[in-house]
């Protein structure tokens, strides 16, 4: 399948250019490890990375190797495989992509050749996933380990109030702290049983130290895209994520993550922006196109960037209590949940918001935005297959729309390239943009 | 595509009767009706808090623009049947509204009707996803919340004898359809499937007694009448899948040569194959019946093809030829569990059949022929 209208992400910071060798470096340690037959763990976005480091153990993400393989352009190759299996092409494609690719290396014992890391995944001796975010997540390392890997697995269960509940009654919080608590412990006593090891908690409280401490960077950075000219764009964002995953709890992030800030402040200073004129200020939602990053590069060109996006962002950083860990992760977890519901959010899953990892917060907190980030207008990314980010749009269209912000939907996915209309979304897109001008010249919003 | 340009007919019926006994119900009653959505949430606590639980249904083949407004195209077609008839006041006879967390889909419909469709009463009953120790005493507790919200709103206390009545009278009625399922497991069905179906649909909008006369009734009748016209050699079917809450596809498998002698799916045996354990706290009887024992592929009860083995058991115990899956437009649970389930029963000589529909059983001359295409084959 030819891909020629797809275009890779220009950065504009000097800082993420530096992951170019920083990740090699960390992913060149771990295929070390790897290859000395010490057990790996595949995770999913929702595990504590802290607690990982804490035990010391290997880990890998199988939902970023989907973005991986959706950059590469490899993704539809393991897709349609699984397809080819009886998975529904309506089905998640970050799972897709994984039921693919591990149906390849086990059929030929080794990482297919199209696999993005050299050597694949390697070879999973537990499974850890999370049921925050959505509900593929259940089915995804269930069906890994019924179909390729008969290895234990361990799926924790954060939920959190609906809209309408108090989260500040009492009897509601007790409700879900114990919840929260008891899933934590029967995390830690699953890895402890698979791992051979005693969880650390010493150890554990001091990469909770480092790993707030660059999450604390991380928050300030986001904040400076607050000035005009943004000093910092989404193809910059969307990058700068991968260290919460692999590296959170070393100093390595946390260096990463300061310097980031200070070029980011260095920046807001001397009032350097992203493009030359900035003429529309823009939030992102729902996941970006993996496999065609200069998406935004190209709206760019035309004026339009993004000061603001709805997945990824840890914005709402907690500040918690170090000296008990274990309360700690489950108290940034609860205030994530509580601040959610104080935001309005109906049209999110309540699982979506605990963890310390994305999760667009509540409608209500629309308004903030827009006047804290002095927004023009959005764009919603509907990716057919993930619709626990895409679900919902419509709802939060409809709030903007009321407090005067237009917004555009458009359609594609994630991870499969297949699904991207490059003529028609460029065509809407400057369709929007002028719909834009017209809204600020006063002209009614219109636009679906 | 509106219901009336569809040839089916009968789905618009199913729905529209059952609002309309509903309706009648209300109107006798003068109780308040609770509508609810999936089964986690007992309808046995809703009924001894002095409501009227309501099991709401889709209309397949619906006109869903009205949920345009809402919600996106990508989305459970279940959900925006409901939502768009939501939307047009077609449920302006309920009072409440419950909805259980069962998939993120129904999740977001609760959301999203009570943010722009209040009604005097709602609760999303959280559910956990694993049967683990903590999940089952979340349940629980979860439960007392629900039953503390309803007795607000009715101002009725559910005490716990008066639960433990409702519990036995809802079990008698299980144990009825049971009988009722057991008599499909004779060489010729003594009742159809699609008639079985169309029964527990019915039920669904009926007081609990009056649902049990209706059950003895045709548990008598059948009892009574000449097994239906059928050809004993004809294939035995198993549907397995994602909510069935209207005849349509059994009527389908019947007319290509078949017979649904048994089911996994909602509204279907789900629901009835067991008794809520009548225990001395009621709750923990609730507990293992609606959460532990409930079969939806959205719990997790942990990885290995043993998960179906429950499936195998009841496909021998009615001796059945073939298994037809039927899943809707963007149902991750069973979307996902289908290729184990299709290997699975496979290696056990059982062949499986998956209807993909976007809940509208069209085009029904596509699924026609592949359900006679399966049919011949068994």
């Amino acid at each position: 399948m030819a891909h020629s209208e797809m275009s890779r992400a220009k950065r504009h910071l000097e800082t993420t250019a530096k992951m170019k060798e920083m990740l090699p470096r960390f992913f060149m340690r771990m295929m070390e490890r790897m290859f000395s037959n010490e057990p790996l763990a595949w995770c999913m976005v929702g595990v504590p990375p802290e607690l990982l480091k804490a035990f010391d153990l290997l880990f890998e993400w199988p939902e970023n190797f989907g973005t991986l393989c959706a950059s590469k352009l490899v993704a539809p190759r393991f897709i349609e495989v699984a397809e080819g299996d009886g998975y529904s092409p309506e089905l998640c494609s970050y799972v897709t992509n994984t039921m693919g690719y591990c149906k390849l290396f086990k059929e030929t014992g080794e990482a297919p050749p199209e696999s993005p890391l050299p050597g694949g995944m390697g070879t999973p001796a537990m499974l850890l996933g999370s049921g925050f975010i959505c509900e593929p997540r259940w089915k995804w390392f269930q069906s890994i380990a019924t179909r390729f890997y008969d290895v234990p697995v361990y799926s924790s269960d954060p939920l959190a109030p609906p809209w309408d509940i108090d989260p500040h009654d009492p009897r509601i919080e007790a409700h879900y702290l114990t919840l929260l608590r008891e899933d934590l412990a029967g995390q830690i006593a699953f890895i402890e049983k698979h791992t051979g090891k005693k969880l650390d908690l010493d150890r554990l409280k001091e990469i909770l130290a480092l790993s707030h401490e660059a999450l604390g960077y991380w928050r300030d950075t986001l904040a400076l895209r607050k000035a005009v000219p943004t000093p910092m764009g989404s193809t910059d964002y969307f990058h700068a994520i991968i260290p919460q995953m692999y590296l959170v709890g070393d100093q390595e992030a946390v260096d990463f993550y300061r310097e980031m800030y200070e070029e980011v402040k260095d920046r807001v200073e001397r009032g350097v922006g992203i493009v030359e004129e900035e003429k529309y200020r823009l939030i992102w939602f729902g996941l970006p196109p993996w496999f065609n990053m200069g998406i935004f590069n190209y709206l760019e060109s035309l004026g339009a960037v993004f000061a603001y996006e709805s997945t990824y962002n840890v914005g709402d950083y907690f500040e918690v209590d170090l000296s008990d860990p274990l309360e700690a992760i489950v108290k940034r977890t609860w205030q994530r949940a509580v601040k959610m519901h104080e935001y309005g959010a109906e049209t999110m899953p309540e699982l979506c918001n605990p963890a310390v990892f994305g999760g667009f917060s509540g409608s209500n907190l629309l308004e903030e935005l827009v006047n804290d980030f002095s927004l023009t207008g959005a764009v919603m990314h509907l990716t057919r297959s993930c619709r626990a980010v895409s679900f919902g749009e419509v709802h939060t269209r409809n709030r903007l729309a009321k407090i005067g912000v237009p917004s555009l939907i458009f359609e594609s996915d994630m991870a499969d390239p297949r699904h991207w209309s490059d003529a028609q979304i460029k065509t809407r897109l400057h369709a929007f943009l002028e719909t834009m001008d017209k809204v600020s010249k006063g002209g009614a919003i219109n636009d679906r | 595509m509106t219901a009336d340009k569809k040839a089916a007919g009968s789905p618009k019926r199913a729905a529209e009767q059952s609002e309309e006994s509903i309706r009648r119900l209300k109107a006798d009653t003068k109780k308040p009706v609770i509508g609810y959505l999936c089964c986690f949430a007992p309808p046995e606590i809703i009924s001894s808090a002095g409501a009227i639980p309501y099991r709401l249904t889709g209309q397949p083949g619906y006109d869903t623009s009205a949920a345009d407004t809402y919600l996106e195209p990508y989305g459970c077609t279940y959900v925006r049947n409901i939502l768009a008839r939501a939307a047009e006041g077609k449920f302006d006879f309920l009072d409440g509204l419950i909805i259980s967390h069962s998939c993120d889909m129904v999740q977001r419909l609760y959301g999203i009707w009570t943010y722009n469709h209040p009604l005097p009463y709602s609760y999303m009953f959280n559910v956990p996803h694993q049967v683990s120790p903590w999940g089952q005493r979340f349940f629980k507790r979860e439960l007392g919340f629900f039953r503390e919200s309803l007795e607000k709103f009715t101002g009725h206390q559910v005490t716990p004898d008066a639960l433990k009545n409702t519990i036995a009278t809802y079990n008698k009625n299980r144990s009825l359809i049971r009988e009722l399922y057991l008599l499909r497991k004779e060489p010729l069905p003594l009742i159809e499937g699609s008639k079985m179906l169309e029964l527990l649909i019915a039920g669904g909008s009926l007081a609990a007694d009056d649902f049990a006369v209706l059950l003895k009734k045709t548990l008598n009748d059948a009892k009574q009448k000449e097994p239906p016209e059928a050809d004993e050699k004809a294939p035995r079917i198993m549907v397995w899948g994602s909510i069935m809450d209207d005849p349509t596809l059994y009527r389908m498998i019947e007319d290509a040569g078949g017979k649904v002698v048994t089911d996994d799916t909602c509204i279907g045996f789900r629901v009835w194959e067991k008794d809520v354990p009548l225990t001395n706290d009621p709750y923990d009887g609730l507990t293992e019946h609606y959460f532990i024992n409930f079969q939806c592929p959205r719990t997790d009860r942990g990885p290995g093809i043993s998960r179906f083995d429950y499936l195998l058991e009841r496909a021998r115990e009615y001796n059945v030829d073939g298994v037809v899956g039927y899943s809707i437009s963007f149902c991750d649970p069973h979307k996902f569990d289908y290729p184990d389930l299709r290997d699975y029963l496979k290696k056990e000589g059982l062949p499986m059949l998956l209807i993909d529909d976007n809940y509208s059983f069209e085009p029904a001359e596509a699924i026609k022929t592949r359900l006679q295409a399966f049919i011949e084959m068994l």
